[in-house]
């Protein structure tokens, strides 16, 4: 079969004729999405014994829609009531949730629709491009290079300790100490589990996602009967298009920062194991350092909003390169993408591209159509999700406490994590109300294991010799960036103090 | 009519013996219940690995058939955590020795997990493996871009230098294949754990480590992406899906065991010593799912190796824990980084 115009014009029409599978399956993603706790990985594990019964073109189709739309979906409630529905949204609400604190809700949805979907459709259409290139990125990045890639993300601590410096370290260093508990991973030995078996494999990361930010976030919101401001309230009581529009019009207007962001994602998804929290936060970092107004970050700056998304988005089209290539999956949903094609008899790897092509690139086809659809969709409904956020707080509150409780147990099924949610709620709401930021916790928290897996890795190989850190090319320019990244905001933030004194003189 | 009853001091001692007898009866862990049928409700399945992994993929197959016989429903519960010991702690602590409960294990990186680090709550022979469905031995491999062609290359090179190689966990059967290579040519290999079998084919592939060793039938799945160069085996039973690679003992003329990964189910000590009959019942309708063309149906759909599928009863199971207990001992240091 040739691959030509002629081949891509039909797959878009044969992917096109799925559309009775992919809109509903659209629907179901952006739920299991929103709910903490539920992911596409764990929905397809649920629906194996229907996922297997599936014919394989439905099936493939089935799960792509749903992996896209769950990863949008999980910056919903991150926007709205600042409840990541997955790791890769953590950095969502940070300024998502003070838009809609603002009444501006229904504008940061519609920015977080768009720059998901471009994010996802560019990166998606790159990957179909570029493959083999991009195919190439997981054998330059070896444990080194993602020391150097984790740092990116963690220095968004020292980001946010810039607001108040001591504060925001212990917060980072809290976190990172709670990612330490654990079994080690070279000789498995448990350190800081105080004895608990549930702690073996280390701090679960839902129960610390909902724990700090909803848990947390339900306590802060039943001392109000509202989440939004007097004055946001006010803006929300005039319903209309009005918002969903300026919205989709500022995203577009930011479709370089799109594409920019949801590249970081595209890479980071390409290497095996990294994922979407990694992308999501590096990609929030490297926004506010090139950002013009650094300082609004984290009050509710629309550019804040897209990073994160875009990036996360962008994630999911590079997982399943490593996957279709090479038929090593990039992260848990292509994993279990790859036991349902398997059992399907379906052999991936580069000969996948010569035998089934209307199956390798009918994924991102797939991919493509979902992203399409899912804007129309979805953005209309903007409207009326943020007016969830009018709700009086006593009704929010215990909803929230319930629904993300039970998202705290479905990963594990442990009791033991429902009140591990419930801790961490306690944590993050002491932490609120003395003013240390939860996102400098959770940071911690998500990246602080990944980047001693990798750290002790590094270590091994080169039997405890900490020049190892600097010995690859790639790992230099990558240490380099860093520090510029972490340098030029600080001389940027004098040039223009300087400026400014200048000018007012 | 009125009826008016009053108890004497003699009445209240036999109703006391009375109640107390029943209740010894009903205690007893056979008595009443010996009676009852069994599996009188869902056989639960501790499996200590992840949700869709190999080890779910080979259960489903497996029980698919087994309930057929059984006449019970099977309840799978996934307890992965700490190389495995999450799901051994949770089966010997909080499930029931009644012989409803099972354990579904990989025997080779379990065992070896015990060696390096004796489980505290309880014994490693407190629990039994009585059915083996499969044993699938260890290989090395590399990446398809590698300059090794040869394991002869591995080791020429590694009298050079020390090589990283990729696990996916220290305590692991091809970890302990490499070891011992490494002792008998005079090499020292630095293993490299990397969480899982997905990562260290992926550490091979993308050149993170200068080769890996894991189970072939993992490894054979993804043939086209790597190229094996030994097998930890008596015989390479895959052939050309494994490069036609040759066995340690063959090749380097050694007599170590088959250093291989088996995947079996596992029951509580007690429940053998107190529930005979259920056991034998579980013992019987297990040697029938092999026979069932159902069964074999379903193992190939989920990818394992005809080849490897190895049938093995009580006694095969204590021959290979024994086995690998005792080759454990031997690299405990080496494993547990206290060399």
């Amino acid at each position: 079969m040739e691959v030509d115009f002629a081949f891509f014009a039909e797959l878009l029409v044969h992917t096109l004729s799925f559309w009775w599978v992919i809109i509903p399956t659209i629907f179901l993603g952006l739920l299991v999405g929103a709910i903490p706790g539920f992911s596409a990985a764990n929905t397809i594990i649920i629906l194996l014994p229907l996922t297997l019964a599936m014919e394989v073109e439905i099936g493939l189709v089935f799960m792509i829609a749903l992996y896209c739309a769950s990863r949008m979906g999980a910056g919903i409630p991150a926007i709205l009531v600042n409840i990541p529905g997955t790791a890769g949204a953590a950095a969502t609400p940070l300024d998502g949730y003070p838009m809609t604190k603002q009444g501006r809700g229904q504008q940061a949805l519609a920015m977080s629709f768009v720059a998901s979907t471009l994010g996802g459709l560019l990166t998606t259409l790159i990957a179909l491009a570029a493959m083999p290139i991009l195919a190439e990125v997981g054998y330059y990045m070896h444990s080194v290079e993602m020391i150097v890639v984790m740092l990116f993300g963690i220095s968004l601590i020292a980001t946010i300790a810039a607001k108040d410096t001591l504060k925001g370290l212990i917060a980072g260093f809290l976190g990172l100490m709670i990612g330490s508990i654990g079994s080690d991973v070279v000789y498995a030995t448990p350190r800081g589990t105080m004895g608990f078996l549930e702690l073996y494999d280390g701090v679960p990361l839902i129960p610390a996602l909902v724990g700090l930010f909803a848990v947390s976030e339900a306590f802060i919101i039943i001392e109000k009967s509202s989440i939004v401001t007097d004055e946001g309230r006010a803006n929300m009581q005039r319903p209309g298009w009005g918002a969903t529009l300026e919205g989709t019009f500022f995203a577009l207007s930011r479709w370089w920062h799109i594409t920019w962001n949801s590249l970081i994602g595209l890479i980071i998804g390409v290497i095996p194991g990294a994922g979407a929290s990694i992308a999501s936060f590096v990609a929030y970092q490297q926004s506010r350092t090139f950002s013009k107004t650094p300082e609004l970050y984290g009050t509710g700056h629309p550019e804040g909003l897209i990073a994160p998304e875009a990036a996360n988005n962008g994630v999911t089209s590079g997982t399943l390169i490593p996957l279709l290539i090479l038929g090593i999956p990039g992260g848990a949903t292509a994993a279990i993408m790859l036991v349902v094609l398997q059992y399907h008899g379906v052999n991936f790897g580069p000969s996948l591209f010569f035998d089934q092509p209307e199956l390798a690139y009918g994924v991102f086809m797939a991919m493509a159509v979902t992203y399409a659809l899912m804007i129309l969709t979805i953005l209309p409904l903007s409207r009326y999700m943020s007016r969830v956020t009018l709700a009086r707080t006593v009704y929010m509150a215990p909803i929230i406490i319930a629904f993300t409780l039970v998202g705290s147990f479905v990963p594990r099924e442990y009791l033991f994590d429902l009140y591990l949610g419930l801790a961490f709620g306690v944590i993050g709401y002491i932490a609120r109300k003395t003013g240390y930021h939860v996102a400098a916790i959770l940071i911690g928290v998500i990246l602080g294991p990944l980047l001693e897996t990798y750290f002790l890795r590094a270590l091994k190989k080169s039997d405890g010799d900490l020049m190892v850190l600097f010995s690859s090319d790639l790992g230099n320019t990558l240490w380099a960036f860093l520090a510029a990244s972490i340098v030029f905001p600080i001389v940027l933030d004098r040039y223009r103090r300087r400026k400014s004194r200048s000018s007012a003189a | 009519m009125s009826y008016s009853w009053k108890p004497t001091r003699r009445d209240f001692l036999k109703g006391t013996a009375a109640v107390a007898g029943v209740g010894a009866v009903g205690l007893h862990p056979g008595a009443g219940i010996a009676a009852e049928k069994f599996p009188a409700r869902n056989i639960n399945v501790i499996i200590p690995t992840r949700e869709g992994g190999g080890a779910d993929r080979n259960f489903r197959a497996f029980s698919g058939t087994w309930k057929k016989y059984l006449n019970a429903k099977f309840e799978p519960g996934f307890f992965p955590g700490a190389s495995g010991r999450v799901g051994y702690e949770v089966y010997m602590g909080k499930r029931k020795a009644d012989c409803h409960n099972l354990i579904f294990g990989n025997m080779g990186p379990e065992l070896l997990n015990w060696v390096v680090k004796a489980p505290e709550n309880f014994a490693v022979s407190d629990y039994v493996y009585f059915g083996q469905v499969d044993t699938d031995p260890g290989c090395v491999f590399v990446g398809k871009k590698s300059k090794f062609m040869s394991i002869d290359d591995i080791v020429a090179e590694g009298k050079k230098r020390k090589l990283n190689v990729g696990t996916s966990r220290m305590a692991h059967p091809a970890s302990v294949g490499i070891l011992a290579l490494g002792e008998k040519v005079g090499v020292e290999f630095n293993l490299i754990p990397l969480s899982g079998g997905k990562n260290t084919i992926a550490g091979a592939v993308t050149g993170e480590v200068d080769f890996s060793v894991l189970t072939s039938g993992s490894v054979a799945a993804k043939h086209k992406s790597v190229r094996t160069l030994l097998v930890f085996d008596d015989k390479n039973k895959l052939g050309d899906r494994l490069d036609n690679a040759p066995t340690m003992n063959d090749h380097f003329g050694m007599k170590t065991p088959p250093l291989l990964s088996a995947r079996a189910f596992g029951i509580h000590k007690a429940a053998i010593d107190s529930y005979p009959d259920r056991f034998k019942i579980l013992q019987d309708t297990f040697k029938q799912v092999f026979d069932d063309p159902e069964f074999i149906t379903a193992y190939k759909k989920a990818k394992g190796e005809m080849a490897y599928l190895n049938p093995g009863g009580i006694e095969d199971c204590k021959k290979y824990t024994d086995a690998i207990l005792e080759i454990g001992e031997r690299y405990k240091p080496l494993l547990s980084g206290k060399a």
